[in-house]
């Protein structure tokens, strides 16, 4: 047993893990915290995808205790008080949900992403989601949902921005 | 008119909202109080008579039950044409992954573990994998007489005489390869009896109401005390079309009267569902000099594996669609579905009609090659359009806006 301390979605916590339990384990079987899927179990598919301290990682080849002293955002963790994030409000807008079951990782690779560049090129976006597979075959749609979302996050910036001069 | 509300307008799908958030449900997000968890064992031989021994297995602490082909209360078969799939394999195998016995134990771990421990005896009896040679009188019956599962004829016209007027005649063999769904989110489920005695299984499925009947079948009860739940589906495209854990999961349910488990790995998921049937397909196709297509003979042969499934259908559409969308007067089209010692084939996206175009178009492709046309010339000259007969005879009478589609692509390509 390892003792570790760690923060999923802004939240501190220590926890007793053994030391053959994996993160993706400890964040379904623990935390409840389902949305992080389980799709291959050896880092092909990025349905397990995580952001751990900025970086996108598959949490099925992470062990848990490598999780110690880092910051974990999972798809619980990207929702706002007033609703969705852009990113998720972009997906559901351009129509690139489809069985759902990559989406979670999908939307936290965009989010890694878009986090480093704010405005990627089509190309650099296909890069950004390269490790995340989608069987649906929504591709073409997901790449779109990025693009759109690197679009509202720009104005919700300038809305800001903006809001910010008037007080 | 008034403006309609849904068509022509942009809407967001009623399961998106959960989706994005990660709230959406697929089975394995289903946690139960108490739950046993349920691990496979299954046939590590292609073609073999077996003996099961569970006894040590039965013997690990955490292990609450096996169950076996004995203890299926109703009847040991299942399969959405034919019955040809057991339950649990009772007397032989016919191919690897075939499910022999089901280990219901407090963790997966244990599951797992013990799964390592049912002892299986195997006699190996001789496997054909080519469907050519499984068809041919002497090779090893996988089943209880033919191999061949399945025939369809269509004949239209008379394709002998029709070559002998041909300018250009092309006669070649394609091979198509089996091809896995994999869907991203595996098979996974959890079964109960609730308080009225109805067994509960919750599984991704794309057939509810036939799982209902399959289980209702296989436990021995009626169909009105099984109830399928089918929560959210992490894609399927045909793979989900026959069972895989529903009876197991059941069964188990239905025994112990306690909640069970299971989450099929990768590797597992690839065993358990069906794929795409590979084809052999022999093409002899003729045309005169002005590139008309006037004769076509098709022998198609699809290796459906060691069950069924939906061959029957699949190798009908490949039958129907084999003049691809031309006009030929003269056809004469043979397909069968035969068993083998591969993995078992069924539906998957396009359902036979996929294989197909893989032969007729490259035919169509030589042709043009040989009497020094475009590729999109000939297929111009003998695409279908409203008035045309197919080979199976249907009119085409209303919209077929093929040649429109093949110019607009043209004018686009060049």
């Amino acid at each position: 047993m390892f003792r570790i301390n760690f923060t999923i979605n802004n939240k501190g916590y220590t926890v007793d893990v053994d030391e053959a339990l994996r993160l993706v384990d400890l964040l379904r079987d623990k935390f409840q915290l389902t949305g992080t899927k389980e799709g291959c179990a050896e880092g092909e598919c990025g349905a397990c995808t995580v952001i751990m301290d900025g970086r996108t990682v598959q949490s099925c080849l992470v062990m848990a205790f490598q999780a110690d002293g880092s910051n974990i955002t999972t798809i619980e963790g990207l929702e706002r008080e007033d609703g969705l994030h852009p990113i998720q409000r972009a997906f559901l807008d351009a129509g690139a949900v489809q069985c759902g079951f990559c989406t979670p990782g999908m939307v936290l690779s965009s989010k890694a992403l878009l986090d480093k560049n704010s405005n990627p090129s089509r190309e650099e976006i296909r890069e950004g989601l390269s490790g995340n597979l989608c069987r649906c075959t929504g591709y073409n749609k997901i790449v779109d949902a990025v693009a759109l979302a690197s679009k509202y996050l720009k104005e919700e910036e300038s809305d800001g921005a903006s809001e910010n001069s008037r007080k | 008119m008034e403006p309609l509300k849904i068509v022509g307008n942009r809407e967001i799908r009623v399961d998106g909202m959960a989706k994005v958030t990660g709230k959406a449900i697929y089975p394995q997000d289903i946690f139960l109080e108490n739950a046993l968890y349920g691990y496979t064992v299954r046939s590590t031989k292609v073609h073999a008579k077996i003996e099961v021994d569970i006894k040590k297995a039965e013997e690990i602490e955490g292990v609450v039950k096996i169950l076996t082909h004995k203890d299926v209360t109703g009847m040991n078969a299942h399969g959405v044409l034919f019955k040809d799939q057991e339950v649990f394999c009772s007397q032989k195998v016919r191919r690897i992954g075939d499910p022999i016995a089901f280990v219901i134990a407090k963790s997966q771990k244990v599951a797992k573990e013990a799964s390592k421990m049912v002892e299986i005896k195997y006699t190996e009896l001789p496997a054909v994998f080519d469907p050519v040679e499984a068809m041919k009188e002497d090779a090893p019956i996988i089943h209880d007489t033919t191999n061949i599962r399945y025939y369809y004829k269509c004949r239209k016209g008379n394709v002998e005489e029709a070559f002998k007027k041909c300018d250009v005649i092309v006669e070649r063999e394609y091979k198509t390869s089996m091809v896995e769904h994999a869907f991203l989110q595996t098979e996974s489920g959890v079964s109960y009896v609730d308080k009225e005695g109805v067994i509960n299984v919750c599984a991704a499925t794309q057939y509810p109401h036939f799982d209902q009947l399959e289980v209702a079948e296989g436990l021995g009860v009626n169909k009105e005390q099984v109830r399928i739940i089918n929560p959210a589906v992490g894609g399927a495209f045909g793979g989900r079309e026959d069972i895989t854990l529903q009876i197991h999961l059941a069964l188990g349910a239905y025994l112990l009267k306690k909640p069970i488990r299971m989450t099929y790995s990768r590797e597992e998921s690839f065993y358990a569902h069906a794929k795409r049937h590979p084809i052999v397909m022999k093409y002899k196709t003729g045309a005169d000099k002005n590139g008309k297509l006037i004769a076509m003979e098709a022998t198609l042969i699809g290796d459906t594996g060691a069950y069924a499934s939906w061959a029957i259908n699949v190798m009908r559409k490949a039958g129907v669609h084999a003049t691809g969308p031309y006009e030929i007067q003269n056809v004469a089209i043979d397909s069968y579905s035969v068993y083998t010692n591969n993995p078992y084939c069924g539906a998957m996206r396009g359902f036979g009609a996929t294989q197909v175009p893989v032969a007729s178009e490259q035919q169509m492709d030589i042709i043009a090659e040989k009497l020094g046309i475009s590729p999109i010339e000939i297929r111009l000259r003998n695409c279908f359009k409203v008035g045309s007969k197919t080979a199976t005879g249907q009119l085409l009478n209303e919209s077929v806006p093929l040649k429109k589609c093949i110019e607009e692509v043209q004018n686009k390509l060049f």
